[in-house]
């Protein structure tokens, strides 16, 4: 790429500009930045969708493999770049995985025997040799994106574009597409460029990072070099790796590790040298949170069970469970683990099929939902899946106003709403024009406006970057410290580590554990079991050995820089 | 109600049968059925529906479910048909005397409601007999081979299969804002639901609009239209049995729309 700039069809801002870059054959490359910094368009510029499909202005040249994509046909650069998107459901459009695969080779007019062979092929990389009739839409969230993948190296390109592909799915889901695309790169030389925020994931995986902000390039470099840099995540807000995070927060107080890590065994070799001489000090074990249990509890499961009809699954088997008002309760599990279930069942979009479920003394098999909606406020994942109004102010006006609340009442719910969540400028603006992480706050205020003593929300963070994560847990700390009751379901074990008090998993609809936060990420053998792997910082007090006298597991980056500053503290 | 629109894999004669047979079937036998007078030959063709149905091996409760969906509406058709068909042969004096012929229940008019309730139960089997049974790819590949160009085929087919995508989108959308207190879907007048509609519709058209550019992009890296004479994997051909079926459906359909004029 060189100096290259681009902007929309009727948008006069340059989302991208004066970039040059260049990705050598083979390599594998990770792609950073805030949301809004350019990385999807980069993405689409690389198989010339932009501009050439799009529209739009672009300066500049791309060129891939010599070809400048503005004067190559789409199809040339098909076979050349192959695009992964976020969404799987966008980009299967066949109702068979074999066809699905064969879709681009046929546009290709290549011939049968050529298709099928390549069908094969690229079926067997990904790992789903044998799913041939199946329908696309029966896959879990990884098999559809492996699927896509298989789709696109089904027409032989030499680059593969992955634009947020994993950060939709679980962590079983994140762990098989990860495998494939590495394998792609290392056994087929494929280069690989992705754009994602998992910077743990960057820095066991990939050899370059490059970093976009506001369309233009700020960083280039090795994930150490990159995470090493503590100006860039500040002035950036993206997340480095845990144990970088450490490492940065060590050297500030004056004891730099001998090697700056990225990664566990890196962190913890350092840790053990940097330690070496200093004398273990007693670790004082946290108070647990004392519950409050004088009242009725808030939420009450009762031997749940819920079977979907008409195909006799049983999603939820026999689950139990007390929320006391006032926790922080964190639910986890992988997909298909029945969170969703359970979630729906609390709503009262669902009614249990065997047990009882009692929300804010409501029971739910009794309940209109648009009455449970007065004690329990919704967030949903995709916030553009309720936005409707013309002005954030009447987009959170919407609930009061179906419980036909006195207007100066929802005036001042509203108020209350948006005040809590920072977008009091922002009340007139059309809501689909936001941010995502505004939009997300939208949503969260809209539910706010009921005035809920229980807030449920169900994978908040998706799709959000570093910033829009932690401003939105933050705002359900501020609702836990004014008494809500915070249900949270998430992928994102580094937030449950910070912001949960308890956790609850579930594995195959079943209960798996239901203890204090720090007593869930102790049993790492017993969560992997729900394919649920610790946050980094809890895997480093983990992997180092015992005699150092270290928390064993840390749940935040804090406690563990605290502990080791402590040990410097003392030996003076 | 289960989606019109869906497909039940299977290895049945029915599924094997070629796409372009399965549109041809489809186009006569609804001619068939729109024109077919004599109650004796509706029926006739609606056990035929039922018998294919079991041939094909569909699940017998989604026809219970469409039947049950047909239900009222068969019933007020008896009602009106009753009332108002003018027949002339009464079996009950009319109770309000409205004007000749109508107003009173005549055994025409009930038989005429048994043809109507007949015609719409055989359609209703019909044209799931076809769609739960063919892949959609199959069917743009039936209809480009039928000559229709092949982006038109597709983009119809593609229209298809977002159905029940949209079905499940919608879904979300409605609980999402049932959450929010919208009591309008559960209970509420009419008036109420048509306010209620825009809180739905919005996010469904947004979010259909950006599915269908990430689509695009999607189609794009995969070389969609890259030229016009696109192969396919999975070519179709018809086969001895196939032309039997076509012969037959002719035959059957011409017979039938024949008879109805000639009986």
């Amino acid at each position: 790429m060189n100096d290259v700039s681009y902007r929309y069809p009727r948008s006069k801002r340059w989302v991208v500009t004066h970039l040059s870059l260049k990705i050598k054959q083979g390599e594998f490359v990770a792609l950073m930045g805030e949301n809004g910094s350019g990385k999807s368009t980069l993405c689409q510029m690389m198989n010339g969708i932009i501009p050439n499909s799009v529209g739009g202005r672009l300066v500049g040249q791309v060129l891939i493999h010599g070809l400048d994509t503005k004067e190559t046909g789409i199809s040339v650069l098909a076979t050349k770049v192959g695009i992964v998107l976020e969404d799987p459901e966008t980009q299967l459009f066949t109702t068979s995985v074999k066809s699905e695969v064969a879709f681009g080779p046929e546009n290709l007019s290549l011939p049968p025997e050529e298709i099928e062979e390549r069908v094969r092929w690229a079926l067997e990389v990904v790992r789903l040799a044998g799913y041939e009739d199946r329908l696309p839409t029966s896959l879990s969230g990884g098999q559809k994106q492996r699927l896509a993948i298989a789709a696109n190296i089904a027409m032989r390109p030499d680059i593969l574009v992955l634009d947020e592909a994993t950060s939709q799915l679980d962590p079983v889901g994140v762990e098989e597409v990860l495998s494939v695309v590495r394998e792609l790169n290392q056994k087929y030389g494929i280069t690989i460029l992705m754009a994602t925020d998992a910077s743990e994931m960057v820095a066991r995986l990939m050899d370059r990072v490059v970093v976009l902000d506001q369309g233009q390039l700020e960083a280039d470099g090795t994930p150490g070099q990159i995470f090493a840099d503590t100006g860039l995540f500040k002035k950036l807000m993206i997340r480095s790796p845990q144990v970088s995070q450490l490492a940065t927060r060590l050297k500030n107080e004056g004891h730099a590790l001998p090697a700056f890590p990225v990664t566990v065994p890196e962190a913890s070799k350092g840790l053990q040298i940097l330690l070496k001489g200093t004398s273990p000090v007693l670790h004082v074990e946290q108070t647990k949170l004392a519950a409050n249990t004088s009242q009725a509890p808030a939420i009450q499961v009762e031997h749940l069970n819920y079977i979907y009809q008409p195909l006799n699954v049983h999603a939820v088997k026999d689950v139990s469970f007390e929320i006391q008002q006032g926790e922080f309760v964190a639910l986890i599990g992988q997909n298909g683990s029945g969170k969703t279930t359970v979630l729906k069942n609390l709503l009262g979009l669902l009614r249990p099929t065997d047990g009882k479920v009692i929300v804010a003394g409501q029971d739910t098999h009794t309940t209109a939902v648009a009455e449970m909606a007065r004690h329990v406020g919704f967030v949903l994942q995709n916030p553009d899946q309720q936005l409707f109004a013309e002005t954030v102010e009447e987009e959170v006006a919407y609930g009061p106003k179906n419980l036909k609340l006195e207007k100066g009442l929802i005036e001042q719910r509203v108020a209350d709403a948006l005040k809590l969540v920072g977008l009091e400028d922002k009340r007139q603006e059309f809501p689909p024009a936001l941010s995502k992480g505004d939009r997300a706050k939208v949503v969260i205020a809209s539910a706010l406006a009921l005035d809920p003593s229980i807030i449920v929300l169900d994978e908040p963070t998706t799709g959000q970057d570093y910033r829009g994560c932690h401003q939105i847990m933050q705002i359900a700390q501020s609702l836990h410290k004014q008494g809500c009751t915070v249900v949270f379901v998430t992928h994102h074990m580094a937030l449950v580590a910070e912001y949960a008090q308890r956790v609850i998993v579930l594995c195959g609809g079943k209960l798996l554990l239901d203890d204090v936060t720090e007593g869930v990420f102790a049993r790492p053998e017993v969560v992997r079991q729900a394919y649920i792997i610790p946050p980094q910082i809890t895997e480093l007090g983990q992997a180092l050995p015992v005699g150092l006298g270290l928390p064993r597991n840390p749940l935040t980056v804090q406690t563990m820089s605290a502990a080791i500053l402590s040990r410097f503290n003392h030996k003076k | 109600m289960s989606s019109l629109i869906a497909y039940y894999p299977g290895k049945t004669i029915f599924h094997r049968l070629d796409p372009r047979a399965k549109i041809i079937f489809m186009l006569l036998v609804s001619t068939a059925i729109f024109t077919v007078q004599e109650i004796t030959i509706a029926l006739i063709v609606l056990v035929i529906m039922i018998l294919f149905w079991i041939i094909a091996r569909l699940p017998v409760r989604v026809l219970w479910g469409f039947m049950k969906v047909l239900l009222p509406i068969i019933g007020f058709l008896f009602i009106v048909q009753a009332i108002f068909y003018p027949g002339t042969t009464p079996l009950i004096k009319p109770l309000i005397p409205i004007g000749k012929g109508y107003g009173q229940i005549t055994l025409d008019g009930i038989l005429f409601a048994v043809l109507l309730a007949l015609r719409l139960m055989a359609m209703i089997i019909m044209l799931p007999l076809v769609s739960f049974t063919t892949p959609v790819q199959n069917f743009a590949l039936g209809m480009v081979k039928m000559g229709l160009p092949y982006k038109l085929a597709y983009t119809m087919t593609t229209a298809l299969n977002l159905v029940p995508i949209l079905q499940m989108e919608t879904g979300v959308i409605v609980d999402a804002q049932r959450l929010r207190a919208m009591q309008s879907f559960e209970k509420g007048k009419l008036g109420d639901k048509l306010r209620a509609y825009p809180a739905l519709v919005t996010p469904l058209v947004i979010g259909s609009m950006r599915r269908a550019q990430l689509m695009a992009v999607a189609m794009d890296s995969r070389a969609f239209g890259a030229s016009k004479s696109r192969t396919y994997l999975e070519d179709i051909q018809l086969h001895p049995w196939d032309w039997v079926f076509i012969i037959l459906t002719v035959a059957f359909s011409v017979v039938t729309v024949l008879g109805s004029y000639l009986l």
